[in-house]
């Protein structure tokens, strides 16, 4: 018997978090994790580079700090990505290959809790995944860190001028990890968010994996373009561009999302910092998507025979 | 019940709506966080043709960084081939992908004024006549200049990037490819003041500034009231400063100064002034002001009973702005 004020699995949450736990489950049985070997690969190699302009004074150190940023960075935009939108291409026609759906909605189980449990278990996979490859990126950055901090102490002991040192050290304290690199990996996280709701979107119509997956790359390279298209339709005026044109540029920026703006994360590396308020506004624009997606999902599901 | 196409018109006017009701928002943001240097332009055409088909996909999918890293690992064949018009073109694809990361600039700076034109002018394997090489040392020189001035004009606070450029300017093998000394030293003043206005620039920066506008007759006025407020912190007062300082003040009061006694007060003993002021006539001031440094060496030679024979007047030094760097 279910006791009152809490959650059980007859209420809304409970049936969510129930669904979501077992599709995180689903997906780490599927051996994703795996990926995690090769983003470690990724790491130490990126250790290896020892290119001749990292041996200029002016870049000491942290030209070798923000490559390894870049990297990890750059491999966890491409991993995340990729995990968002095939898993969730998976989840919808797995369910339906193993019959998994149909006992599942034979039960008094709304439709939105079971797409909201499905998508939160992405998330969940994706949060996960992206915690252990923050935590091996700040192992990494912290193992150089204090290399070159090695190397800098040498120097100073060596009888180098305490202004260089001085300057050596702040650099490289100002290129370690700190909040604004941490916030980058968040923008990854909620990127990723959005392909995913996007996708268990596009599998709710569509009618193969492959399919979804495939349009959701589409989308997922378009959405660069969003904010461009948005610039052509606001900035220009009937002269530079025709009537079915800026029609066009229209309606794709209403349908796509604008990914532009989580290139704040090249910034990040670039060594910028990044504002709470920033990641708020990218927060704010991945809750509307998810809100929004997760919806017209249901809305579309709802509507379908199964 | 809907049909299915009504379901479907209802589906596209809700995602239109909410793609009008995030429309403003986003841009709105958009343009923000462009205005506060958190995003870029989008790529040009001639991005696309010079990182490929294939980069360019992957630059879209918002990984320009890494894109830029791919790119800087290829400079290393070019380093090993000595190829240094690729390297220049690598360079500035790396600059377009990522074009706030300071050392990118400096690599590329680096790579032209220094590396290549060391490579025009000594490489004995080099089969080149010296017209060519010449020809090929200032033009990489020049490149470099442009490169790093590109840079700064993308990354103003950059420091470091400053830093380059001014030591570029004043470095005493190449400041007379870049035609009128004072103004290539009045560029490096500017180069180096925007460096020190930064907010993580360390001190020395300052201190260049101050020795650049010496070096420009018409400047030392500014140079002057610089080095008196770096004079006034202990901190940056070292050798250098003080033998700047005090050739400063006599510079502009030639006939109330009595620069045996000041050289006593700014060192602080005879020996050492003596010892200190010796040195920077050596040195050959590299441009930098010499008023009062022969009247005070002869004062403190014949206090300190210096042999006429060992006195450093006696030694020939080569004037001009050819010695050596500052600082060293």
């Amino acid at each position: 018997m279910r006791r009152p004020g809490k959650q059980g699995i007859g209420s809304h949450g409970g049936r969510v978090l129930a669904i979501t736990m077992n599709t995180f489950t689903q997906l780490v049985r599927m051996k994703v994790f795996y990926f995690l070997v090769v983003f470690a690969l990724i790491m130490l190699g990126s250790n290896f580079f020892d290119l001749p302009q990292h041996g200029l004074p002016e870049t000491f150190g942290f030209s070798v700090l923000r490559a390894v940023m870049s990297w990890s960075l750059g491999a966890m935009t491409l991993f995340s990505m990729v995990l968002a939108i095939v898993a969730t291409a998976l989840l919808l026609p797995r369910d339906v290959e193993d019959r998994t759906l149909y006992t599942i909605l034979a039960k008094p189980v709304p439709r939105i809790d079971y797409l909201a449990g499905k998508l939160f278990g992405v998330l969940l996979l994706l949060a996960v995944s992206l915690a252990v490859m923050d935590l091996v990126m700040l192992g990494v950055l912290q193992l150089r860190m204090s290399l070159f901090m090695g190397q800098v102490e040498a120097m100073e002991a060596a009888g180098q001028a305490a202004e260089k040192v001085a300057r050596m050290r702040a650099e490289l304290l100002a290129n370690g990890p700190d909040w604004s690199l941490q916030g980058a990996v968040v923008a990854v996280f909620l990127r990723a968010a959005i392909m995913a709701v996007l996708a268990l979107f596009i599998s709710t119509f569509s009618t193969s994996t492959l399919f979804t997956s495939i349009v959701s790359f589409l989308v997922y390279f378009l959405g660069y373009f969003q904010a461009d298209m948005r610039e052509a339709f606001l900035r220009t005026t009937g002269e530079g561009l025709g009537v079915l044109e800026r029609g066009g540029a229209l309606l794709l920026t209403l349908v796509l999302p604008d990914f532009q703006m989580f290139n704040v994360i090249d910034a990040v590396i670039e060594g910028a910092a990044m504002p709470l308020a920033v990641l708020g506004k990218l927060a704010v624009v991945a809750g509307f998507h998810l809100l929004f997606y997760l919806l017209a999902s249901w809305y579309v599901f709802a509507g379908k025979e199964v | 019940m809907m049909k299915p196409w009504q379901r479907l018109g209802v589906l596209a006017a809700g995602l239109l709506a909410a793609g009008a009701l995030r429309l403003p928002v986003e841009a709105r943001w958009s343009e923000e966080m462009r205005a506060a240097g958190l995003l870029r332009q989008g790529l040009q055409v001639e991005t696309k043709a010079k990182i490929g088909q294939t980069f360019y996909a992957v630059a879209l999918g918002g990984l320009r960084t890494l894109v830029a890293t791919f790119f800087n690992l290829r400079t290393i064949g070019c380093y090993e081939s000595l190829d240094w018009g690729k390297m220049d073109e690598i360079y500035q694809t790396m600059v377009t992908l990522a074009p706030r990361t300071g050392e990118y600039w400096i690599a590329g700076a680096h790579s032209q004024a220094m590396n290549a034109a060391s490579y025009y002018r000594n490489d004995t394997f080099l089969e080149m006549s010296p017209l060519d090489r010449e020809a090929n040392w200032r033009a990489a020189v020049l490149r470099g200049r442009e490169f790093a001035e590109q840079g700064t004009l993308n990354v103003p606070d950059d420091w470091k990037l400053q830093a380059f450029l001014g030591l570029l300017l004043t470095d005493r093998h190449k400041y007379r490819v870049f035609g009128d000394p004072d103004a290539t030293f009045e560029a490096a003043a500017r180069a180096y003041r925007a460096g020190a206005d930064a907010p993580d620039a360390l001190p020395f920066m300052r201190r260049f500034e101050m020795y650049s506008l010496a070096r420009v007759e018409s400047r030392r006025g500014e140079a002057l009231e610089l080095a008196r407020k770096l004079y006034a912190d202990p901190a940056s007062r070292n050798p250098l400063l003080q033998k700047v300082c005090f050739a400063l003040e006599v510079w502009a009061n030639p006939t109330v100064v009595d620069p045996l006694a000041l050289a006593v007060e700014v060192f602080g003993s005879e020996q050492r002034a003596y010892r200190e002021l010796s040195q920077y006539w050596l040195h050959g001031g590299a441009g930098l002001p010499m008023n009062g440094v022969a009247i005070a060496l002869a004062g403190l030679e014949a206090k300190l009973d210096v042999p006429a024979a060992e006195s450093v007047l006696q030694q020939s030094v080569s004037r001009g702005r050819d010695g050596q760097d500052l600082e060293e």
